[in-house]
């Protein structure tokens, strides 16, 4: 028998899924507790990922299930300014069922003028609500209700200690509270900020004597289709481009039921995107412990592999039993986290679904799956790979030679470049699903940085361990030479707990600067109040009057209009795909004004200013960051729609203004000659000196209030506190997304202290038989937790300090200040739980009996 | 005779330790004939079991040529050595080296599933009702006694009708009776199945049971000698 052919056909199927699928399912079933931290840690991080997406995908079926009901009409169209009236209104009604709304803000009084307070004001006619429901306290019918009175927020009724039967001051007139609102189906959509309702009829706005030209009302007209037009997506569309076709130079602002407010739905996208890079985060500290799982499980199998190879497994067929189950195990880790995580939106709606404006459908998007599940197996494949690559540089040969241990040598290229594939495969997945690229690279490439140091720093620390002089207290050189031990517990806790703790520090310190920045910085910069509709004529005397309450107060004004911006450069804006950041100011009205100088706040950066006089074409200013992103420069057109009549104007020159001074600042100011000729009224800014008592305050506001009755005054606090408390939520989402990062941390450190526990276990037993006691044992333990511990923290407070550094002075653009109790937070968090998980290994050490596992061994 | 399955020709195999190249084995030549009986005798670190890695495939000689089945093993890679390790050689361990997480019958499928044969688990159930295990086919290697782990061994290494058999100690950490059922058991299937036999052993009754002993001593060989067909 000479042959020399080798079985090649056998070779090249050796490694397929039918050949070594039964095989592995076979094996990974009976040695399946190896995997319960590789579970538990994939699990984890999709579990946050699928949560986040699941609560968006509820929130946003919830609000496109009520679109109708949430926008009050199948379409609706709002303009600020101008009611539609004549020809206008009759193209309207041609369409369908028509309803009109007004809103406007405007200071509501006790009718003895003891009190007042902002409130949202909301004119309806005998159709409203189109869709829906108004549900009152007393259960009165609305219509009804407001042939007699107005109905408001209770928050408004209880501000003012008004009850229902009283009469309130609204403008001019004096009329009589008739209910409480307790539901208002379209109520989000014309929120104009936040101040509490107050609904009345059409014909009781007219006689307070708030509407007159200038004032800042929204007019609103919702629309239902009649019967014959279908509900479908299709119609919806054709009728809609049908309205706009007839009513384009209207300067409407439309929307459908499909999409009622693109604004929420795209903070809603945005902080899904963000949250769920916060998860991933928690998915990549969980790799550490997948990887520290997968390479305990290859050193186990050392000769279950050497015993294939004898038996004539190539290395690719046992690389294929192994890969094979490593991908089962993510694939359950992914399935359990998928589970837990669609449960997240259904406990959080059963404990805060009251509070939400509208119900939240139970439901999960296809991308929501799709994208935890991509997540958890890229995760789980990067950090399985390299220590799976071990399985080729097992040799048969261990099963008659003990190697004495296991050479670190590097994986084949191949693994190598497959894990740098999968990394670059994850990188790419984040950036492809998120709108803001560049913040989604920012937090990639701050993840790498973040994972690089902390394994630098892990190697380190064993480098040192190994080579600090011996201490002569014994406990501490036992704990310092743990530090340094092959296969020791560094590595691990320094990564998983470093990167955790690292980001805890960056969010809290974040968080630190930006509450100081609102809550400290601002009210020292920024004016107090800010009064809208100020007729011109009654500026001057208003003044006086506020100057005559409160010596040295100062006021600022400005002309406001508002208009909404229809094109640039001829390119209606509906076209025009601005970065999200810019998407604003294409959204919706915006103030407009104008100014014979460089308004207050603001600093030239191109161009010129017009001269004082100027009477020449239509000019602007435009702001020059937002003209940036917008990509317009000088020379270029942009055209509002004022008071339903379209307005081109060339852009002059450019503008930086610091929104946050909170002075008054627009995006577009004009030349005097653009706009001075439509009707307007004035904005304000009243600065109080400092010192003045909250009643002198109050009492030169409620005077205001009686002489100027269409006037609305604004306090800056009260403003700077609903932001707040808006932010403080969205803070509370962020901390928890983050703290997750942190319990996969401890579930990467429980995985690395059990794999030592054997370990620990026999070095304590021989220890006690050279006479140690316990108490030497557990000092020594302590000792190198809490360096560990220590070391850890402090690396994590430096890094999350610089990242929340860069992302608050470069980013957000605003001071930053540190904050010791986050400090304080981080260290004391880090030794906590290493002590608390080290403790438990500690204790099991100790109590274990010597005899079997010096026999075993 | 017939043409040799295994031939060695000037076998040298040096390791590397931190004290330096170490001699394993020295310019060993051996001819082994198929069908044949043979036993490796010396003492501890004599290079016994070295010698039989070789063979197997599993240890890369440092020079010399090593010819198994028709193969030349020197020249072939680590993978095409495991397809010829599950085609040709049945290897036999002192530790048995079953894969614990597997029962006595998935441990003697194993190389036939390797091999992607259809009919992986009958084969391996007639095996071991062979080797007297028909009621133990669903134990764990942990369930087992010694006695029985071997023989579920020598069912995993017959498993693909190997032309080579390679027992290293195979009752090394076996008692004296158990020992010697599992060498009568051994000899009996290599003879009924006319397979190459290469034990390896201390026990001088064992290897008197084969038709050849090779004495080993400092890595040669030292003394060869016949026995008479028994």
């Amino acid at each position: 028998m000479t042959t020399e052919a080798l079985p090649t056909v056998e070779r090249a199927q050796d490694w397929r899924l039918p050949r070594v699928l039964p095989i592995a399912s076979r094996e990974l079933f009976r040695s399946f507790s190896g995997f319960r931290v590789f579970i538990a840690c994939v699990a984890l991080g999709v579990a946050v990922i699928t949560g986040i997406g699941a609560v968006t995908d509820a929130l946003r079926a919830g609000f496109e299930r009520q679109g109708e009901a949430i926008l009050g009409g199948d379409v609706t169209l709002s303009r600020m300014h101008v009611r539609s009236q004549g020809a206008e209104r009759d193209t309207l009604s041609s369409f369908g069922r028509l309803s009109e709304t007004s809103t406007m803000r405007t200071m509501a009084r006790r009718a003895d003028g003891a009190d007042q307070a902002l409130a949202e004001l909301k004119a309806v006619d005998q159709n409203y609500p189109l869709v829906g429901k108004v549900e009152l306290g007393n259960g009165r019918p609305l219509q009804e209700a407001l042939r007699t009175g107005v109905v408001a927020d209770p928050i408004l009724l209880k501000r003012l200690a008004v009850k229902v039967g009283e009469p309130l001051r609204i403008g001019d007139i004096e009329i009589e509270v008739s209910g409480t609102i307790k539901s208002e189906p379209d109520g989000i959509m014309d929120r104009l900020t936040y101040g509490p309702r107050i609904l009345l009829s059409q014909e009781a706005l007219e006689k307070t004597g708030l509407v007159k030209p200038g004032t800042l009302i929204r007019w609103r007209y919702a629309l239902e289709f009649p019967d014959d037009v279908p509900a479908d997506d299709e119609s919806l569309l054709n009728a809609r481009k049908r309205i706009e076709s007839k009513l384009q130079e209207a300067g409407f602002t439309i929307r459908d039921r499909r999409d009622p407010s693109p604004q929420i739905s795209q903070t809603l996208e945005r902080l899904r995107q963000f949250l769920t890079l916060i998860g991933l985060t928690a998915l990549l500290v969980g790799g550490v412990g997948v990887a520290n799982a997968v390479a305990t499980f290859i050193e186990k199998r050392r000769k279950v592999i050497a015993t294939m190879k004898s038996l004539g497994a190539t290395s690719r067929m046992v690389l294929g039993i192994f890969l094979s189950q490593i991908i089962l195990v993510a694939v359950i880790g992914i399935v359990v986290g998928l589970v837990f995580g669609a449960g997240i939106p259904l406990l959080l709606f059963r404990i805060f679904g009251a509070e939400l404006p509208f119900p939240a459908e139970t439901t999960i998007s296809g991308m929501t799956i799709l994208s935890a599940s991509v997540y958890g197996f890229a995760v789980a494949v990067l950090f399985a790979l390299w220590p799976l690559g071990r399985v080729e540089r097992v040799s048969a040969s261990v099963l008659f030679r003990d190697e004495v241990s296991t050479e670190r040598t590097l994986p084949r290229p191949w693994v190598i470049a497959a894990t740098l594939a999968v990394a670059s495969a994850l990188i790419a997945f984040a950036l492809f699903t998120s709108d803001s690229k560049s913040i989604a690279l920012y937090f990639c490439l701050g993840l790498v940085g973040v994972f690089a140091l902390f394994l630098g720093l892990g190697t380190a620390v064993t480098w040192a361990a190994r080579r600090v002089p011996r201490p002569r207290v014994p406990e501490l050189a036992l704990a310092i030479a743990n530090l340094g031990a092959p296969g020791g517990l560094t590595r691990s806790v320094v990564l998983s707990l470093g990167a955790g703790l690292s980001l805890l520090v960056a969010v809290a310190l974040a968080d630190a600067s930006l509450v100081g920045e609102l809550r400290e910085s601002l009210p020292t910069r920024s004016p107090d109040y800010f009064v809208l509709d100020i007729p011109k004529a009654d500026f001057i005397p208003l003044t006086a009057l506020i100057q005559r309450d409160i010596p040295g107060a100062v006021l600022e004004e400005a002309p406001m209009l508002r208009g909404r911006l229809v094109r640039l450069n001829g390119t209606p804006v509906e076209k025009i795909k601005a970065p999200p950041e810019a998407q604003w100011v294409l959204n919706g009205d915006r103030g407009l004004s104008y100014s014979e100088t460089v308004p207050e706040g603001s600093k030239l950066v191109a161009g010129e200013w017009w001269p004082k006089d100027y009477s020449g074409e239509p000019l602007v200013s435009f702001e020059a960051n937002l003209a940036e992103k917008l990509g317009l420069a000088i020379g270029d057109t942009v055209t509002v729609n004022v008071l339903g009549r379209n307005l081109t104007a060339r852009i002059d020159n450019l503008r930086e203004v610091k929104w946050e001074s909170l002075a008054i600042n627009f995006v577009m100011v004009f030349s005097p000659n653009t706009l001075k000729g439509a009707p307007h009224n004035l904005l304000a800014t009243i600065s109080l000196p400092s010192g003045t008592s909250l009643a002198t305050e109050a009492d030169a506001i409620r005077d205001l209030g009686r002489t100027y009755p269409a006037v609305t005054a604004i306090r800056v606090k009260d403003v700077l506190d609903a932001v707040n408390s808006i932010f403080t939520k969205v803070m509370v989402a962020i901390r928890i997304a983050g703290s997750i990062t942190l319990v996969a941390g401890a579930l990467v450190l429980a995985g690395a202290l059990a794999t030592a526990q054997r370990r620990r276990i026999l070095e304590a037993v021989i220890l006690k038989t050279l006479g140690a006691t316990r108490r030497r044992i557990l000092l020594s333990h302590v000792a190198e937790y809490l360096l560990l511990a220590c070391v850890t923290a402090v690396f994590a407070v430096v890094l999350g300090s610089f990242a929340a550094w860069i992302t608050v002075t470069q980013v957000m653009k605003i001071s930053f200040s540190f904050s010791p109790v986050a400090v304080a937070l981080a260290l004391g968090l880090s030794t906590a739980l290493v002590l608390v998980f080290g403790g438990v290994g500690t204790w099991a050490v100790l109590r274990a009996p010597a005899v079997p596992y010096l026999r075993s061994e | 005779m017939s043409q040799p399955i295994v031939a060695l020709e000037d076998i040298q195999l040096t390791l590397t330790s931190r004290a330096g190249p170490v001699e394993i084995l020295r310019d060993v030549t051996l001819s082994v004939a198929e069908g044949e009986g043979m036993a490796i005798v010396g003492p501890s670190g004599s290079g016994k079991t070295s010698l039989l890695m070789v063979i197997a495939g599993l240890e890369r000689a440092t020079r010399g040529k090593v010819r198994v089945a028709g193969h030349d093993l020197t020249a072939l890679d680590e993978d095409s050595l495991a397809l010829i390790r599950g085609a040709e050689i049945g290897i036999i361990f002192q530790s048995f080296h079953l894969v614990p997480t597997m029962t006595a019958l998935e441990n003697v499928a194993l190389p036939l599933e390797f091999a992607g044969a259809p009919d992986a688990f009958a084969t391996a159930r007639e095996l071991l009702d062979e080797v007297g295990l028909d009621h133990r086919m669903d134990h764990f290697p942990a369930q087992l006694s010694g006695g029985e782990q071997q023989r579920v061994a020598i069912a995993r290494a017959m498993s693909r009708k190997p032309r080579l058999i390679l027992a290293d100690e195979p009752t090394g950490n076996l008692d004296g009776k158990t020992g010697k059922h599992i060498v009568d058991l051994l000899f009996g299937l290599q003879r009924r199945r006319e397979t190459t036999l290469i034990l390896v052993t201390h026990d001088a009754r064992i290897a008197a049971d084969c038709g050849r002993t090779i004495h080993m001593a400092d890595g040669e060989i030292e003394s060869a000698e016949e026995a008479l067909a028994s």
